[in-house]
């Protein structure tokens, strides 16, 4: 158990891909002695690093889920949070950025800020997280952190400082220069364990002094004692330190350090900066929504004698049952306490609780505010709140996209069939995201998400962790429905044949309504359709929602305004009403001028600026609207606006077109009408389908 | 919907001989720091825009994220202003006829914009109109800098738009009126306006026109809120 909050930091490694997070994140685990040997993201030994749990990680390189682990550096108690780098991932992210104090964002010396960091930085942003930042790699060909440093000054507006500068770059790259202790700082030990301080190199004493400068300007901004210490000349490290801290915390400052973690260097700076200048868990403001007061915003206080609140940020399947990543906000949790979960109102008793090292745990009696543990054999979903009982309060709901991408999966034998059921009902509760469903009239499964990779993760999860084996069909988009013109209807359900008769008339108006969603109004006057079937009406228009008429996909944006009708005494019944209202819907929908949508993606394209031309005609072709291109050194980043169904296959075709060397990152923007060949064309293919 | 054209700060050219800067040339709009330079130069954009032409914007400082939002921002001051109905259709359109190049961390250089221009019109047929340069720094930039935009003007067959930052405790001021820092480069600029704000408004003067001789009365108010022309 945390005993003192303010040596408390949840913090989150979050970056673009390959920029080295992960290698960071198993030599923080090896300084701070929660591991003792390091191994490679790509692992020749097989061993692979820590924080990616999940054989396909290891495999690919890349991080896909938050594993959560704990660790203690110089008196403070650190839980780290890895987060993924795919942009198809997002979700994940966002879970993390929710649970998280701070973040080191780690940046590459070579490819610098990079799409996938500015959407990352996005993400921080809207969740108000203080961060510093770590330029890794800095002993590779090309490195160059200043160029980084300008970057993240211009295309992220950060008020970066330099904390550091290097001692050598690329193959000569040997220590740091620390700005606020003036002193060289060098890594030695076979693994960068022995912290060495010596004098600055008299080549780089002026540039130091300079760089010290402007920290000492910048850091001044943020406290007066600083800003007289300076005209004083009596400049103290914690002085420093203190307005640092002020700036970094209310994010108006970025401190910048550098290293190479792959080579042992610079990485105790960056947990000296997490305890020194990100905020413990009582310096963030968190706030949950009380459900007995109409979901009025209420404050957490990060006090253990406070009632509980914690949320269900993570689930993961272990071999052992269902574990259930938590963060505590205000009370404590001791093993064998009754919870009680928000959504459902269902108690449940805490069994075993644990704290989380990547895929190893340890078992711990309790813990409280500020805290992130797991919970072993408790059902729950993703986002879940629990409490102690004593408050009905809620943790806002994290935002959580709709999918745009949809995929036909069938086993390929018994034993998959089964399998595939289990791992679905996993996905489906740990990732929001990600939706399964059983088509009506094929049969067939469909899962539903963000983008081909995501998909693509999954099958081959299902394949590995659960064995079983699927085929999958072409990529589908999520195309939706919507009316573009007011239309009258009035329609009778009328059916006599033998038993009790049916009948029920509706009249009204559909119209678009700008707002998106789904609006009825009841303006039907003197009882002709009694009140006790006006939710039939209602249910009835909805149900038709579902399904569009002109491709069959759901119908976004209509206000069905209901003003007449009549009932019969006898033979009108809720289903009657229903049936009438299905009725209405067909008779006015295909005149009502319905539309096609397309989900329309912000799509960028980074790549080095010779391939700038044909990145821009590979967009054209794809029905893309260039918004802006952005020149920055040797590389050109490209935003653009792409429909989703011409997306498909897009990274192989960059990778060609690039010699590798572009990539591109992309995120549901809005939904658009699709031009007038396309409605054509897929008006007819559902034609041959139905 | 009203005409944007009637509140537009390009209103000022109405009473010129020319009317307009014209393809091949080069025109600036010169203000202190805090005036509203930036919003006035998107407003002269938004002006080619709704007459149906295509404009590039470069950038020499922001990022394209921070440009969007300030067409974004002022575009929705148009919406309320010109009371507009089909906001959502008309944005598309500006959208589609408008490309922000940027250009980062010094990366700019007149080869690189003739590059990236000719990818422009030979990879996505865009062949603009217009270009509207911010960003430029005319204190430090010197003249080699304008030639080589005056000869991308006449290469490319498009009218180019600065915007110069003056400064009030510089007060020099060339034998034709215009002062610094374009009081060396005005041969090379066929329009010169300058944004002015005083204690009875904030006022668009003409300090240059082509050739002609230029009315001392050639001035539009403008509305200090959104830099539009008041009617």
């Amino acid at each position: 158990m945390v005993d003192d909050i303010q040596y408390l930091r949840n913090i989150g490694i979050s970056a673009h891909i390959d920029s080295g997070k992960t290698t960071l994140t198993e030599r923080i685990l090896y300084y701070t002695k929660r591991i003792f040997a390091v191994h490679e993201v790509k692992g020749k030994d097989g061993v692979g690093a820590k924080m990616d749990s999940m054989d396909l990680e290891k495999e690919r390189g890349i991080t896909i889920s938050s594993a959560a682990t704990y660790c203690e550096w110089k008196g403070h108690k650190i839980n780290i949070i890895d987060t993924p780098g795919h942009v198809d991932f997002t979700i994940e992210v966002e879970r993390s950025l929710k649970v998280l104090d701070g973040a080191i964002l780690v940046l590459c010396a070579v490819g610098g800020v990079q799409s996938q960091s500015i959407t990352v930085d996005r993400q921080m942003n809207r969740h108000k997280v203080p961060r510093v930042a770590f330029i890794n790699k800095c002993d590779r060909a090309g490195a160059d952190p200043y160029r980084v440093v300008g970057q993240l000054r211009q295309r992220l507006n950060h008020n970066a400082i330099l904390m550091q500068i290097p001692i050598g770059l690329e193959g000569d790259f040997s220590g740091v220069i620390d700005l606020v202790s003036m002193k060289a700082i060098y890594f030695e030990g076979p693994f960068g364990e022995d912290v060495k301080e010596g004098e600055i190199p008299s080549s780089l004493l002026d540039e130091a002094v300079s760089k010290r400068e402007e920290l000492l300007e910048a850091a001044s901004m943020f406290s007066d004692e600083l800003m007289e210490a300076i005209l004083d000349g009596s400049v103290s490290e914690e002085r420093i330190h203190e307005a640092v801290r002020e700036g970094t915390i209310s994010r108006q400052l970025t401190p910048v350090f550098m290293g190479s973690a792959y080579k042992n260097m610079g990485v105790q700076p960056v947990l000296d900066a997490v305890a020194n200048y990100l905020p413990s868990p009582e310096e963030v403001e968190n706030s949950a929504l009380d459900m007995d007061e109409e979901e009025k915003e209420v404050l957490l206080s990060s006090d253990p004698n406070d009632p509980l609140v914690a949320l269900a940020f993570k689930l993961e399947v272990t071999l052992y049952g269902q574990l259930t990543h938590l963060r505590i906000y205000q009370g404590t949790i001791g093993k064998g306490d009754d919870l009680v979960n928000t959504r459902t109102r269902k108690r449940i008793k805490v069994g075993r609780l644990v704290r989380m090292h990547a895929d190893e745990m340890k078992d711990i009696p309790g813990a409280r505010a500020g805290d992130i543990v797991a919970l072993f054999g408790v059902s729950c979903f993703s986002g879940d709140t629990f409490t102690d009982g004593r408050l009905n309060w809620t943790m806002s709901s994290i935002f959580v996209p709709d999918p745009v991408i949809s995929l036909a999966i069938s086993p390929k034998d018994n034993r998959s069939d089964t399998n595939m059921a289990k791992a679905l009902s996993r996905f489906i509760r740990e990732d929001p995201t990600f939706q399964s469903r059983v088509d009506g009239e094929s049969g067939q499964t469909i899962i539903s998400g963000m983008g081909e990779l995501h998909l693509e993760i999954y099958v081959e999860r299902m394949k590995r962790e659960f064995g079983a084996e699927v085929d999958t069909g072409i990529p589908q988009v999520a195309y939706r429905e919507a009316i573009s013109r007011r239309l009258e209807f009035d329609y009778t359900h009328k059916k006599q044949t033998g038993g009790a008769g049916q009948y029920g008339r509706v009249a009204g108006f559909m119209e678009p309504s700008e707002e998106g969603g789904y609006e009825f109004i009841n303006r039907v006057k003197g009882g002709v359709i009694p009140s006790e079937f006006i939710p039939a009406v209602d249910k009835g228009f909805q149900s038709c929602l579902r399904k569009g008429l002109l491709i069959g996909f759901p119908v976004l944006g209509m206000r069905i305004t209901v003003n007449d009708g009549r009932h019969h005494a006898v033979d009108s019944s809720e289903r009657a009403f229903i049936q009438a209202a299905i009725g209405a819907f067909k008779q006015a929908y295909l005149r009502a001028n319905p539309v096609i949508l397309e989900p329309i993606m912000k799509v960028s394209v980074e790549s080095p600026s010779e391939f700038q031309g044909n990145v821009m005609s590979s967009i054209n072709q794809r029905r893309g609207l260039i918004m802006s291109s952005a020149e920055d050194g040797v590389f050109t980043t490209v935003e653009a606006e792409v429909p989703l169904a011409e997306m498909f296959g897009y990274a192989t075709i960059l990778r060609s077109m690039s010699q590798g060397k572009a990539e591109f990152t992309m995120e549901f923007s809005r939904y658009s009408k699709v031009p007038e060949s396309i409605k054509e064309e897929l008006k007819l293919r559902y034609k041959e389908k139905s | 919907m009203k005409d944007f054209l009637k509140v537009s700060p390009l209103k000022i050219l109405e009473g010129s001989t020319y009317k307009e800067l014209g393809k091949g040339n080069l025109g600036v709009l010169m203000a202190r720091a805090g005036v509203g330079k930036t919003s006035c130069l998107i407003n002269i954009a938004f002006d080619k825009l709704f007459r149906g032409g295509k404009l590039v914007h470069v950038s020499l400082k922001d990022a394209p994220e921070k440009v969007t939002s300030y067409y974004h921002v002022i575009f929705s001051d148009l919406v309320k202003v010109l009371n507009m109905e089909n906001e959502y259709e008309v944005r598309t359109l500006l959208d589609k006829n408008r490309i922000i190049l940027a250009y980062l961390k010094e990366s700019f250089d007149l080869n690189r914009l003739r590059k990236n221009l000719t990818n422009l019109i030979k990879e996505i047929d865009f062949t603009p109109d217009t270009l509207v340069v911010d960003g430029v720094d005319f204190a430090e930039a010197g003249r080699d800098i304008f030639e080589g935009f005056k000869g991308i003007a006449k290469e490319f067959n498009l009218e180019v738009w600065f915007s110069a930052l003056s400064h009030r405790h510089i007060t020099e001021v060339n034998e034709r009126g215009i002062p610094f820092p374009c009081n060396n480069l005005d041969d090379l600029f066929n329009l010169i306006i300058q944004l002015d704000s005083t204690q009875s408004g904030v006022f668009l003067k003409l300090l240059k026109e082509h050739d002609s001789e230029v009315l001392p009365d050639a001035m539009v108010r403008l509305e200090p809120n959104n830099f539009l022309a008041m009617e």
